[in-house]
């Protein structure tokens, strides 16, 4: 399903060369739940952008599905992206200027599939999200939780076959975070989507069917 | 999919209303300039051609002693009983000289045209060779001009088509003069030269008949310059090749203010280009902080799939949107603009001899057609370097930074 083979990412940056990840191999059965742990600088958001089709590797590959994701052109990458991916932000990423609905709707719509009733879709998924009265609300109405509910369900109208949440419950409340967690979680045993979720949580990490330690850029046990 | 991506934009510009305001405003200022310029450019232009192809000659050469009335506009030969050779100035073959219409001239009284006493001249010309006559018919009967036709001068009242007796003749009203403001003209009654010389005996019958009835004689001829000579070399040749005539030069003040409106022309041009270069120069660098300030937002919708092409419509679609709002105000600003002043300025040219005629309306909205898409295209020039850069890094670069 998912297998990166010695992956790299230096950042060039005025103080000079920074190896955020250096030589990761990883493998994830399709279906399968996968937690990312590690310290806070230790590279996971950058090896989850470089696996989620955001962040050119500096070095190695990354195939999902059979396809060599950055083999590809930068449009079939995006259609890529679109269709396949979901991909859920460590940090607040709705367009301020569209309601939730449209928020949720937009990669439906951007992939020009006319046929499917993308609206009722997405009213769906914000229902399921527990934001079924929200629908019409502008992202600032929303709280920090509320956001981050409807950033999910964008990355699902697409029916990913990889979702990939870079800590999406980081600065949240414990209940809430509970309650997102169990959405992600019942997404993956549900609808078999594969998951790939980075957290700094170990209670929820060792749900997972498979856990993957970084430090330092590398992979540590 | 087109709405929501120019939804998207509408709501950006909203999203910064005085700035997006303030960008409208400094294009509409821009767009309404070159489009008001364009406009008065043309028509001014446009003016001018009519005024001086109706206007006439360059100089006119009248025996010695004659009277002249120069105006401002036009030149014409006051009657007289002096007559010039009809070939005297074709024998000396100046170079100088481009082409001359002879004219004849007779005042009569008593001819039966207008009131009892009123006396009337009778101005005949070549058809063919006539350049100061024919281009002033404001209407005329649809055929050509022929033997026995009558043109009359603006304040002369007659039905076209109608029948005009002079000395008891049948004449046929073929045609009237728009206003001239000289008398000679304006009171004329004018006809070819077979016309007024079959006059010839009528006239004649009060007493002696007019010298300058006579076969082969005329009573002035108006000229003009062949191109690239000046009055003072026309008026030397024909002072030294043709004996016992006057040169009378039209009136310079007006070439002084020709030339003057040229100036300005060509300062109206300079200021709409230097206005065109400062427009592109704001609206981009105004475009490169947009984007900058939207990088977020332009990596997440790559993240989600967006393809580069339609990231770029984004910003694209916004400053099109935003240029060519301020065009269409710019358009209609300089619509308003012109109104208000509409009268001032047709009033000042028409005070020095240009009669002032607007461009006709299909060219007035291909003006300001222009002028929107001209604002348009600054919008994309303007965005579309920032754009594309910005479209070319990774997704994660652009989420990243703006966050
Ligand atoms: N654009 C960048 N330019 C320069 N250095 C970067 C850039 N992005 C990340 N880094 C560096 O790369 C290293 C890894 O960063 P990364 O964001 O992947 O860590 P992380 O494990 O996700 O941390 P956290 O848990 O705090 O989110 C860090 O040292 C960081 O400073
Ligand atoms: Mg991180």
């Amino acid at each position: 399903m998912l297998s990166c083979r010695s992956l790299r990412k230096s950042y060039v940056s005025e103080r000079g060369e920074v190896l955020a990840v250096d030589g990761i191999d990883l493998d994830v059965e399709a279906g399968r739940y996968a937690a990312i742990i590690g310290r806070s600088g230790s590279g996971k958001s950058s090896l989850m952008a470089m696996v989620g089709g955001l962040s050119r590797p500096s070095d190695g590959s990354v195939v999902i599905d059979g396809t060599d994701i950055w083999g590809l052109s930068d449009d079939k990458l995006a259609a890529f992206r679109n269709r396949r991916l979901g991909f859920v932000f460590q940090f607040a990423s709705l367009l301020p200027t569209l309601r939730l609905v449209d928020n949720v709707a937009l990669p439906a719509l951007l992939g020009k599939r006319g046929d499917a009733d993308i609206y009722g879709k997405a009213a769906t998924l914000l229902a399921r999200m527990g934001l079924g009265d929200h629908l019409d609300a502008y992202p600032s109405e929303c709280s920090a939780g509320e956001q981050r509910r409807a950033a999910i369900a964008r990355a699902l109208i697409n029916d990913p076959v990889l979702l990939l949440a870079d800590e999406p419950t980081s600065d949240l409340d414990e209940q809430t975070e509970i309650e997102i967690m169990d959405e992600l979680l019942a997404v993956n045993r549900e609808l078999g989507t594969t998951l790939v979720l980075v957290t700094h949580n170990l209670a929820l990490a060792e749900q997972a069917g498979q856990i993957v330690h970084i430090a330092g850029g590398t992979i540590a046990s | 999919m087109r709405w929501l991506l120019l939804s998207l934009a509408l709501q950006n510009l909203g999203r910064r209303k005085a700035r997006s305001l303030l960008l409208i405003a400094a294009v509409a200022l821009g767009s309404g300039v070159v489009f008001t310029g364009a406009v008065l450019m043309q028509s001014i232009d446009r003016s001018m051609a009519v005024g001086f192809t109706r206007l006439g000659a360059d100089m006119m050469v009248v025996p010695e002693g004659s009277l002249t009335n120069i105006t401002a506009s036009l030149l014409v030969v006051e009657p007289g009983e002096l007559v010039l050779d009809a070939d005297v100035l074709a024998k000396a073959r100046l170079t100088s000289l481009g082409r001359i219409a002879a004219q004849k001239i007779v005042r009569v009284e008593h001819s039966g045209i207008g009131s009892h006493h009123e006396s009337a001249d009778l101005i005949g010309f070549e058809p063919e060779r006539d350049f100061t006559v024919q281009p002033w018919l404001v209407e005329k009967i649809n055929r050509p001009l022929q033997a026995g036709d009558v043109i009359l001068g603006a304040v002369r009242d007659g039905v076209l088509g109608s029948q005009l007796l002079i000395f008891g003749k049948p004449h046929v009203v073929y045609g009237r003069l728009g206003r001239t403001g000289v008398g000679t003209h304006e009171r004329g009654v004018f006809m070819s030269f077979a016309t007024l010389d079959a006059l010839g005996e009528a006239i004649g019958g009060h007493g002696a008949k007019p010298a300058v009835l006579a076969p082969g004689k005329v009573s002035g001829f108006l000229a003009e310059l062949s191109p690239g000579a000046t009055p003072l070399q026309a008026r030397f040749a024909i002072l030294s090749n043709v004996k016992g005539v006057k040169v009378v030069a039209g009136d310079t003040t007006l070439s002084g203010i020709r030339q003057g409106l040229a100036a300005l022309l060509d300062g109206i041009l300079a200021l709409m280009v230097l206005m065109f270069a400062s427009m592109a120069l704001m609206v981009s660098v105004l475009f490169s902080a947009i984007v900058t300030e939207r990088r977020a937002e332009l990596g997440l919708l790559k993240a989600i799939g967006a393809r580069r092409g339609q990231v770029l419509g984004v910003m694209v679609t916004e400053a099109v949107l935003a240029t060519g709002i301020g065009g269409i105000v710019g358009v209609v600003l300089g619509v308003l603009v012109m109104r208000l002043f509409e009268r001032s300025l047709v009033y000042y040219l028409e005070n020095v001899g240009v009669p002032f005629l607007w461009v006709d309306l299909p060219r007035m909205v291909a003006f300001a057609a222009g002028a929107i898409v001209l604002a348009s295209v600054i919008g994309v020039l303007g965005v579309l370097y920032p754009a594309w850069a910005a479209s070319r890094r990774d997704a994660y670069d652009l989420v990243r930074s703006g966050a």
